[in-house]
């Protein structure tokens, strides 16, 4: 459905010059460099796919839907939509395509929700069946008949975005691009949005990606995710995947009966103790749990072990960091 | 075509939205026709001959100045929509819709427009018939000439505004430009004072300028003051600009397009 391939981008940005006269300097600039938003991906992303696409701010990920959208011309590179060429045929592309910029609307500000429903049916040739059809839909699934008589400047930003989510899938377009859908909502809000995306992807075999910044969008939604840093792709597999290859280590908190003891472990290494609370962390390949727990309770009095999986935040987390250190290492 | 309909139904609910607003603005209008319909009678009782027409077509003048200024709004153009989107950086969100942007700034701006002519135009225009004396057109020619010609007029005021908007996407801010620019339009479209009361020097800048399409020529069609061979003359030279400056609009679009495109919105 999506086929992205060597994509890149790069701005001249002008350099800014200091010292005397520089404000005046800086209006007859010629100088600039060469800035690389989004430098050589390629991934290819089936038909009816939900995928993730994640990265830390400025990594490149808005920049790379402005290219599958059409808004953008790549520097370099192909991008193909179900077998449309995104920026030669723009209007041809956005038929088929819904976006949603979750820091922009793009319903009209004094108009209406139903009233900005009503236009882009006109824009996007909707038939009246299907926009009524929709729209029972959206009733049903984001409660729209709610607010939908109430001017989108009014709105709250939850509301706000399911309008938005309702009018970028007014058309049934194969292909939905959410630009960070979930910023700034609550989690309730959240909850349904996530809801509803997955019923319209299950149903109507909609392909999804999505970019956002809140992991736990990614684990309730997607099957896979691609991480994008300084432009280039860094991970693109499954969620279980990541897990397996960068989730090994696990956190063991056991709690004493009485205070925590002086104690070594093999492959093991102390984090903090706390009162009666102690937390060590291990590999799992180096060493089982097991073995661990049966060491401990032959030698202490214990009252209560839990085991910690790394959350996918905190996996995400050492990738950005791995990258940060060293940028040029890839993976 | 439908999109032009949706645009005006749309300017149907920004009037709702904005209730206050419409009824001051229609007021304010009845009392400026008022004003203007005074001032050409005493400046007609004062210097008759200087005005080189008859008080009934100077008011007429006047009138369908005031009124064609209601819904022709310089100030109100898609140079308006096209900078507050740039400002709010929701240009993408036009450019995400299967929609050409040159035309979808005509069919938004044609639907207030056309909304502004139905709600203030044609009643200012009644009331004048009615009670100050506002002629209708000499003749059937004249009148379909009018037409012809405030089309053509409207037409022109939407690609200069639009050619606008499109600076407001190169300099992102155009508030002192628009300023200086309404104020040309105004004092060179001829919709108070008929580009032949100018001064010799002014006028024969007036006269090539794009700006007496809007307002001059139609009015003065309207009015009679043509000669049919005038007539002819002067919306061709409305024509020519139209399609002069529907080009350059184009051009200028395209330019800023892929400026957007290669430098990122």
């Amino acid at each position: 459905m999506i086929c992205v391939e060597h994509l890149t981008k790069e701005y001249k940005r002008f350099v800014h010059k200091n010292g005397a006269f520089s404000s005046f300097r800086n209006l007859f600039n010629r100088e600039f460099e060469i800035v690389k938003a989004v430098d050589d991906i390629s991934f290819d992303i089936n038909n009816g796919e939900m995928v993730g696409f994640i990265g830390p701010n400025g990594a490149g990920k808005s920049t790379s839907i402005k290219m599958l959208t059409g808004i953008l011309t790549p520097t370099y590179g192909k991008v193909v939509i179900d077998s449309i060429n995104p920026h030669k045929e723009r209007k041809l592309n956005a038929k088929q395509i819904g976006v949603v910029f979750g820091q922009k609307t793009q319903l009209w500000w004094d108009l209406p929700v139903i009233e900005s429903l009503r236009l882009l049916r006109d824009i996007y040739k909707v038939s009246d069946i299907r926009f009524k059809n929709n729209m029972l839909l959206f009733n049903d699934m984001l409660e729209l008949y709610k607010f939908q008589d109430t001017p989108v400047r009014q709105l709250s930003l939850g509301q706000r975005m399911r309008a938005d989510l309702a009018a970028a899938l007014l058309h049934d377009p194969k292909v939905l691009f959410l630009d960070e859908p979930t910023i700034g909502l609550d989690v309730i809000t959240k909850e349904r949005l996530r809801q509803f995306i997955k019923e319209i992807n299950a149903n109507n075999n909609v392909t999804v990606l999505l970019t956002t910044h809140d992991m736990s969008d990614i684990e309730k939604l997607c099957s896979r995710m691609i991480i994008i840093n300084y432009g280039r792709i860094v991970y693109d597999g499954s969620v279980e995947q990541i897990r397996m290859q960068y989730g090994k280590s696990r956190i063991l908190c056991i709690e004493f009966e009485d205070n925590v003891p002086n104690i070594k472990i093999p492959y093991c290494t102390l984090l903090k103790s706390e009162g009666k609370k102690l937390w060590i962390e291990f590999d799992k390949n180096e060493i089982s749990s097991s073995k661990i727990i049966t060491q401990m309770t032959e030698n202490y009095q214990i009252t209560d072990l839990t085991i910690q999986e790394p959350e996918i935040e905190e996996i995400v987390r050492s990738i950005f960091q791995d990258i940060n250190t060293n940028p040029n290492g890839g993976m | 075509m439908k999109i032009f309909w949706s645009f005006s139904r749309q300017a149907f609910y920004n009037m709702v939205m904005y209730r206050f607003d419409f009824w001051v603005r229609r007021i304010v209008l009845l009392f400026v026709m008022y004003g203007v319909y005074c001032l050409w009678n005493i400046l007609y009782t004062q210097n008759a001959k200087e005005l080189e027409v008859n008080l009934n077509q100077i008011i007429t003048y006047g009138i369908l100045g005031v009124a064609l200024q209601a819904s022709l709004i310089t100030a109100m153009g898609p140079q308006r929509y096209i900078a507050s989107q740039i400002r709010m950086g929701s240009i993408d969100t036009d450019l995400v819709k299967p929609i050409d942007f040159h035309l979808h700034m005509l069919a938004r701006n044609f639907g207030e427009t056309a909304f502004r002519f139905i709600t203030a135009t044609i009643p200012t225009l009644i009331i004048g018939f009615i009670f100050l004396g506002f002629e209708l057109p000499c003749d059937l020619f004249n009148g379909f000439a009018f037409a012809f010609s405030i089309a053509l007029g409207y037409l022109i005021q939407f690609s200069l505004n639009f050619i606008l908007g499109i600076l407001a996407i190169v300099s992102v801010d155009i508030k002192n430009i628009s300023w200086a620019y309404i104020s040309l339009v105004s004092f060179f479209s001829g919709d108070m004072i008929p580009l032949w009361l100018f001064p010799t020097a002014l006028r024969s800048i007036a006269e090539i300028m794009p700006f007496k399409c809007i307002f001059y020529i139609p009015i003065s069609i309207y009015i009679g003051n043509f000669s049919r061979i005038m007539v002819i003359k002067e919306v061709l030279f409305q024509l020519i600009w139209c399609i002069v400056l529907l080009l350059l609009g184009r051009i200028f679009w395209i330019c800023a397009y892929s400026r957007i495109k290669i430098q990122g919105g």
